[in-house]
């Protein structure tokens, strides 16, 4: 029998909003345990929360990207857990008035993944386990989140990983989140069930935790795929249950029988107010939304005349387009300037994280007047190249690495005769050349290049050689 | 009507122990105060309780205030450890 996968996400995504999201404690990654903390988010009696309005306007943001309708009338309610990770025994989260509903995405296949909800909440503290004993840090704790559930509409591994790599593009060209994996500021919960090809009947699911990169998450849904098909088809019987991913072994284990929903006792938070949004507010915060990827894509591609592939890897890295579009502003060309940042410019660019900040040596305008050069003064690509490597290393403008004689290029009289120089000089290239060796003219356009220090044209330098060369023949 | 089954849930998720002695008692006092609420459920009123203070939108701006000292934010929780908050193994 053929099987399907029927797999749906939880992604829990820290907004890079200044503060937290009831109290004005900043939002930072690491820093000495339980110093970005106050006595609202470690949850000491008598405290009442109050909502970061800015949190509100990113996850309507991320609703609207995400083709969600937006609820005008959200509320905010407790979820009851007992665990050290929340000071106060509950989350502050949104139950059944979430900010966001009924959105979807479109995969490149065509195929649409439904967006159930969106909603916001606060993230929890962070947990050391040491000797039996556990170490708490609440510098998380109180954190923004907003939590993107999808339908279970995911039928492979690498429709998930097409899916997170949108939803994390999106998200970054918002700039609502630095959607960090590694930082845990983008964390995703898989729910995973098989069913038999074609069937409409949903199985058994299994929910996955712990997976903060996306290779661990292809590894993981592919794991469980086959797990629950080997229990199901050797006639056993999939458990509902959380499972935890080891990326040692690259398994998962059961960490405990999922709790059913109303085990968290939801229920309104009486310190927190209603939150109502008219159509007039969410039309406001769309037509402040920047431009997003698919459109800048296709914008690179037709007025920029760049290639899908090159307009892809710019797209991936927001800051990336902004220095594109500034230095390409202008140009006539704006292809040379896509072409220095893909090649020589990334070169220096080691880590993604310098790709996603532009950790650029060479400024915008510098590249501007480089490549404006080559445009108006007919610098040649290999000297501009040259002088870029040199911007690279001093982030000095271009002026100073290139000379006048280097715009003024060679013309063609004084081309020929360095081309007949060279052709006298070297009576075995010519000899070979005429003999069918067509390649050895080549380390001939090397000498001509040298001569010149390389202000020639390449094109017309090689014409002019086997012009001289003929005329031995 | 509540069962003692699911006295001894609740009684599970409120981290609380229970005796078979309480556990009629329990089960007889959980029923009463149910069977209150279905009193008011009864009641018939249109209110909700969502909007019972008709307040709506109250934010706070995104602007950082300065948090507590380490020391400060463990004195109630006996200094912790290492800055830390500390949870003891049970028992």
């Amino acid at each position: 029998m053929s099987w399907e996968m029927v797999c749906g996400l939880e992604t829990h995504v820290e907004l890079s909003t200044q503060t937290k999201i009831f109290c004005s404690c900043r939002v930072r990654f690491g820093g000495e345990p339980n110093t970005n903390c106050c006595p609202i988010c470690v949850g000491h009696p008598g405290t009442l929360p109050k909502l970061n309005r800015e949190v509100v306007r990113y996850a309507i943001m991320a609703g609207l990207v995400m083709n969600c309708e937006i609820r005008g009338d959200a509320r905010m309610d407790r979820k009851n857990y007992v665990y050290p990770d929340l000071p106060k025994a509950y989350q502050i989260s949104q139950y059944d008035k979430p900010l966001c509903e009924h959105g979807h995405v479109t995969l490149s296949s065509g195929r649409e993944i439904g967006i159930t909800r969106i909603h916001i909440e606060e993230d929890a503290g962070k947990l050391v386990h040491q000797g039996g004993n556990t170490f708490v840090d609440y510098n998380r704790g109180g954190v923004p989140l907003i939590e993107i559930v999808t339908e279970p509409d995911f039928r492979s591994a690498s429709e998930i990983r097409e899916y997170l790599e949108q939803l994390q593009l999106l998200m970054k060209s918002i700039g609502i989140s630095d959607c960090k994996m590694q930082e845990g500021s983008l964390r995703c919960d898989v729910n995973l069930s098989v069913r038999p090809a074609g069937s409409k009947k949903l199985g058994t699911r299994a929910e996955i935790k712990n997976m903060n990169s996306f290779s661990f998450i292809e590894k993981a849904v592919d794991y469980e795929f086959h797990r629950q098909i080997d229990l199901i088809e050797s006639g056993e019987k999939v458990v509902q249950e959380t499972r935890r991913y080891n990326d040692g072994d690259n398994t998962t284990e059961s960490m405990r029988s999922k709790e059913d929903a109303h085990d968290y006792r939801y229920f309104r938070e009486p310190d927190l107010v209603a939150i109502v949004t008219t159509r007039e507010e969410v039309e406001a915060i769309r037509a402040l939304l920047p431009e997003l990827p698919d459109t800048k894509l296709a914008r690179y591609i037709s007025s920029f005349g760049l290639s899908d592939a090159d307009a892809r890897l710019l797209v991936r890295y927001p800051k990336i387009c902004e220095y594109f579009e500034a230095a390409a502003r202008g140009l006539k060309n704006p292809k040379a300037v896509s072409n220095f940042i893909l090649g020589q410019i990334f070169r220096t660019l080691e880590t993604e994280e310098d790709k996603e900040a532009a950790r650029i040596s060479v400024s915008a305008e510098h590249l501007r007047e480089l490549c404006s050069m080559m445009e108006a003064q007919g610098l040649r690509l290999n000297l501009a190249k040259a002088a870029l490597d040199k911007m690279l290393e001093t982030g000095e403008p271009a002026a100073r690495f290139i000379t006048k004689e280097d715009l003024e290029g060679v013309d063609e009289d004084a081309l020929l005769a360095i081309c007949r120089a060279a052709v006298e000089a070297n009576p075995k290239v010519v000899s070979d050349y005429l003999g069918g060796k067509e390649k050895a003219v080549k380390s001939l356009i090397g000498q001509v290049m040298r001569e010149t220090r390389g202000k020639a044209d390449a094109v017309l330098a090689e014409e002019l050689l086997i012009r001289c060369m003929r005329e031995k023949a | 009507m509540i069962t003692r089954e699911e006295i001894l849930d609740l009684a599970v998720l409120a981290k609380l122990f229970v005796s078979e002695e309480e556990l009629d008692a329990l089960t007889e006092e959980m029923s009463n105060i149910i069977s209150f609420a279905d009193t008011i459920n009864n009641a018939g009123t249109e209110a909700e309780f969502d909007g019972i203070n008709r307040l709506s939108n109250v934010f706070r701006e995104d602007v950082p205030a300065p948090s507590y000292p380490q020391e400060e934010i463990l004195r109630n929780a006996g200094g912790g450890e290492d800055g830390f908050f500390l949870v003891r193994r049970r028992g």
